[in-house]
């Protein structure tokens, strides 16, 4: 039994939160972190009589995100109430895409290191099932020292993007790149902040296992996922204690599941809402969803009413991919450098200013980036932003390197004199401490004399051999 | 002015003349809803921002700089539409004491043209009923059962006795709204039509009763019912006036998705004199089990009036009607269930004492809250929302609709401008009688004239015709092709005149203003 292979199979549901001025059915302000119920209007709070209007900035998003993974954009597509009673959704529906969803059948490609050499990567593909916009639920707190419930509406209605991967990932490691990607995409669109600490990306993993051949097995949903190194963890967990179950002659139920950080396990939720029946119905009071491209754009519509979806293809900027494949082919790096360049916010931004700013040749900037610059400012949990070197800093001490008026040891010295941040310029540190090269021979031929000079033993003794 | 003026022509001349003020009409009427009390039309009167409405509209009058012809005008709104600072309740335990913080788009219409709110109307709970009997603050009595006319044809017993026991619905469920009007306690009331709710009062009341094209006036801020089918409705005593109050609500209101683009432009009515090109439809169908012989007849004889005057009256069919009573109880509590849902007790309204669990505080509020009727639509609406039940029931029923739909479609196709039919099956029944029958029962039964304009969300119009033998109102319903109000209320307003519908004889109205008896028609249709 525990011969036989298991196949594990892990698919992912990801809610990013939509980065706009307002709500995706209300005018009401979208802010983290803001003082509880400051940002509900009648239509959040579900008063009688309020009706929902969509928000433009939202199906912008929800277009431009579909394009950047390769969807057909649908060019109708509908609203439904999806029913559950539950404190924080005030209306007991929340406004979702169930039948016709915005965008469907696209892919993802991200990138992995195989055994953690970085030298060795490959690149996997995940399909996009589909994306649907749908409002955000508000938040509620169980206060048990007092018996209530507290209830916060400020994040009621706003809106979200719900990014469904089929199950083609085989493991935590495949999940968190594929998320990762997900997550540099968005934010280079500037869809969705997609910041997981503030609840900006929320995912979901399926996770089941199967013997190859055989039918897939039944499927956990494990949710409560903070960070995209436990996505990882959790879902190595999940699929380990499903092997376990399963070769232990047990079964694994449908259910869902909660990934405790601290004990690094899942745990079954009390299913809240059982076999729950959404009782699915279309939204009465939003009309189908049209987009327009190129060809079926009427003649005489106001360019305010409409979305025009070859119009914001047009517009789109570099994704991720795009951008790693320019910055090697434009400087000669390496992709696994490219990599680690778009991983750290604000690196490659970095990397490219001091390049400009430097005779060194970026196949040597590089190792300075990824190697000096990046290890300090991980140490130091600072981000690229927070860097005391500045890239012109940097660039500077480069230059002198480059030159040969410092050796590449004692530019390493400089650096760290610069972390200090002490508003010293690098050239300034150089004669502070005495680093330069020397470049007159006679002066280098003195020293060495006097070297010599005063070693006199040490020197017939080398002498003699 | 007498409170019986039509709006245009003689209201609002009489206010920029200076021959009534805003004042005047306003206490009159505020008089009048104090002596016509025991009617039960309204839930709540707004006297004291009513008058000071009424004074800030005189002090426009004064300065020649009057906001239209509403200006200064006494209105009354059905209790399930928001006002801001003004209860809403939708006669349910669930809203009692419910200030809204905002006013529906047609609400602030009327108050940006200067209208005076006088109040809120009675009706059934949420909107769910045919008499008006079903709500929290009791029943509305119609008007008629104490005019003249109907205790003259009602069987002599002692006076108390007859008052108590043979007193007659408004129909529903704006029977607050048409009884105010009906009663002269305002000129114009804003009631709404999900499968009837206006043109049956206005019927049961002898009043104009306007279901305008779905789309046309915002929703946004009318608590709803059936939102693809609730329109806001418009009640008053002639036409003409009815014209006046579309004029001013009717347009794309950006806060409801659901309103079309297009521009809106107020009209007049012409009086109509050569109605030889028009060319009206009599759906076969309509006439159903149950229609009184009394309003059979009416029908038939309106039907030769159009023909005598040169109109093309032709019989029509469609096909499907009898199938819309099933389709319109799927469909509509479907959306109630979902629309009832944001009742949890939470943010708003009523909030139960049961704290042991969120969802017993839910259950116990709900329960506590909404009466057997909104309470039994709530789980039907469940049932057919199941998963396994949505194909079976919602989707057929939406195919069903269509197909309705698609009936009218194709007989407006044919040539057709306006269809004829009866309002109601019968003149107002007793209370006592109403009663005896369920909520569902009575619904099913009084909605099946009016309920497939909803379905297609058609412009339908109830003109009062005549008085029936027991002496109440009996009236006529037009139906016109969507969005073509105009043409609709111009062959209403024809037909209006032609049949002079008698002025009811109410003593308390009597007392209060002399003017109204004044220029009554002696003759009329019936």
């Amino acid at each position: 039994s525990s011969l036989a292979p298991w196949v594990p199979v892990v698919g992912l549901e990801i809610h990013a939160q939509i980065s706009s001025n307002s709500k995706l059915f209300s005018g009401s302000q979208v802010q983290f972190a803001a003082p509880p119920n400051s940002l509900v209007s009648f239509f959040d709070a579900s008063l009688p009589g309020t009706l929902p209007v969509l928000n433009r900035r939202c199906v912008e998003a929800a277009v431009m995100t579909g394009l950047a993974l390769n969807c057909s954009i649908n060019k109708k597509s509908l609203f439904d109430r999806k029913h559950y009673f539950y404190a924080d959704l005030p209306a007991g529906y929340q406004i979702t895409q169930q039948r016709v969803p915005i965008a469907v059948n696209g892919s993802l490609s991200y990138s992995l290191c195989i055994d953690n050499k970085m030298s060795q990567m490959v690149t996997k593909t995940v399909r996009i099932k589909q994306i649907q916009l749908e409002q955000d639920s508000g938040k509620s707190l169980h206060d048990d020292a007092r018996s209530q419930t507290l209830v916060d509406l400020n994040r009621a209605g706003v809106g979200l993007m719900e990014v469904v991967m089929e199950p083609d990932m085989c493991c935590g490691e495949e999940a968190a790149a594929a998320v990762r990607e997900l997550q540099l995409i968005l934010q280079t669109l500037g869809s969705s902040q997609a910041v997981m600490a503030e609840g900006q990306l929320r995912v979901d993993a399926n996770v089941s296992v199967h013997h190859p051949g055989e039918p897939y097995g039944v499927r956990t949903e494990v949710k409560n996922i903070n960070s995209i190194r436990f996505l990882a963890k959790a879902v190595d967990y999940e699929i380990q204690r499903q092997i376990e179950e399963l070769e232990n002659g047990g079964t694994i139920l449908n259910e869902t599941r909660a990934f405790d950080s601290k004990l690094g396990c899942t745990v079954s939720m009390r299913d809240k809402e059982g076999k729950q029946d959404y009782r699915f119905m279309p939204e009465p009071n939003l009309p189908p969803l049209i987009l327009y491209d190129s060809k079926s754009l009427p003649a005489n519509m106001n360019h305010q009413q409409v979305i025009n979806i070859d119009w914001i293809h047009e517009r789109l900027p570099d994704l991720p991919s795009v951008k790693r494949e320019k910055l090697v082919k434009q400087y000669g790096i390496l992709p696994e450098h490219s990599f680690t360049l778009l991983n750290e916010d604000g690196l490659a931004e970095f990397f490219e200013s001091v390049v400009k700013q430097t005779q060194m040749k970026p196949k040597k900037v590089i190792g300075w980036i990824l190697k000096d610059l990046l290890s300090y400012l991980k140490q130091h949990s600072l981000t690229v932003k927070e860097s005391p070197v500045s890239s012109f800093l940097l660039a500077d001490l480069l230059n002198l390197l480059e030159k040969k008026e410092i050796s590449s040891t004692a530019a390493k010295q400089v650096l760290v004199e610069l972390w200090k941040g002490e508003g010293k310029t690098p050239l300034e540190i150089v004669k502070e401490q005495k680093l330069e090269l020397l470049q007159d021979q006679k002066e280098l031929e003195q020293i060495c004399q006097t070297v010599i000079d005063g070693q006199e033993n040490e020197v017939i003794m080398m002498v003699l051999g | 002015a007498a409170l019986n003026d039509r709006l245009r022509s003689q209201v609002s001349a009489a206010l920029k003349e200076g021959r009534v003020t805003p004042t005047e009409l306003c206490q009159r009427c505020l008089a009048l809803i104090k002596s016509t009390k025991f009617l039960n039309a309204y839930i709540t009167v707004a006297q004291e921002t009513a008058l000071k409405q009424a004074e800030e509209s005189e002090e426009r009058y004064k300065r020649g700089q009057p906001l239209g012809i509403l200006d200064g005008i006494p209105i009354a709104v059905k209790d399930n539409f928001n006002t801001a600072g003004i209860e809403t309740t939708c006669a349910s335990n669930m809203l009692k004491g419910y200030i809204s913080p905002y006013n529906a788009t047609v609400v602030q219409k009327l108050l940006d043209q200067g209208a005076v709110l006088l109040g809120k109307t009675n009706l059934d709970e949420f909107a769910m009923g045919s008499g008006s009997t079903d709500g929290v603050f009791g029943p509305v009595r119609n008007p008629w059962s104490y005019s003249k006319q109907y205790k003259e044809k009602c069987v002599p017993k002692s006076h108390s006795e007859e008052e108590e026991s043979n007193w007659v619905i408004t129909g529903g469920s704006s029977g607050g709204s048409a009884a105010a009007v009906s009663s002269f306690t305002c000129f114009a009331a804003l009631g709404s039509d999900t499968g009837g709710s206006t043109r049956n009062p206005a019927a049961h009341c002898g009043v104009v009763g306007l279901k305008p094209t779905y789309g046309l006036i915002s929703r946004h801020g009318l608590i709803p019912l059936v939102n693809s089918m609730d329109v806001p409705g418009i009640l008053t005593r002639c036409v003409d006036d009815a014209a006046v109050l579309l004029g001013s609500l009717a347009g794309h209101d950006p806060k409801d998705s659901t309103t079309i683009q297009d521009d809106f432009k107020p009209f007049e009515l012409p009086n109509l004199t050569d109605i030889s090109k028009l060319s009206i439809g009599i759906p076969k169908e309509y006439n159903v089990p149950g229609l009184s012989s009394e309003i059979l007849a009416l029908w038939s004889k309106a039907a030769n009036l159009f023909k005598n005057a040169g109109a093309k009256v032709v019989e029509v069919s469609l096909p499907h009607t009898r199938y819309s009573i099933v389709c319109y109880h799927v469909l509509c509590t479907a959306e109630v269930a979902s629309n009832m849902a944001r009742f949890d007790g939470l943010e708003y309204g009523h909030r139960s004492d049961m704290k042991d669990s969120t969802e017993s505080m839910y259950a116990a509020t709900r329960r506590e809250g909404f009466n057997d009727v909104v309470r039994g639509r709530i789980l039907s609406g469940n049932y057919f929302l199941l998963k396994q039940n949505y194909e079976k029931y919602f989707v057929k029923a939406q195919k069903v609709r269509r197909l309705i739909a698609n009936d009218f479609v194709k007989v407006f196709r044919s040539g057709v401008d306006i269809l004829l039919t009866p309002t109601t099956l019968s003149d107002a029944a007793p209370y006592t009688e109403f009663i005896q029958e369920d909520n569902r029962t009575r619904s099913a039964q009084d909605d099946i004239l009016t309920q497939a304009a909803n379905m297609a969300g058609l412009p339908a119009i109830n003109i009062p015709t005549a008085l029936s033998e027991r002496g109440l109102p009996v009236g006529l319903q037009f139906i016109g092709r969507s969005f073509q109000e105009k043409q609709l209320l111009t062959v209403a307003k024809w037909f209006e005149k032609q049949v002079q519908f008698p002025v009811i004889q109410l003593e308390e109205v009597k007392r209060h203003d002399t003017g109204i008896f004044q220029d009554q028609k002696s003759a009329s249709f019936s």
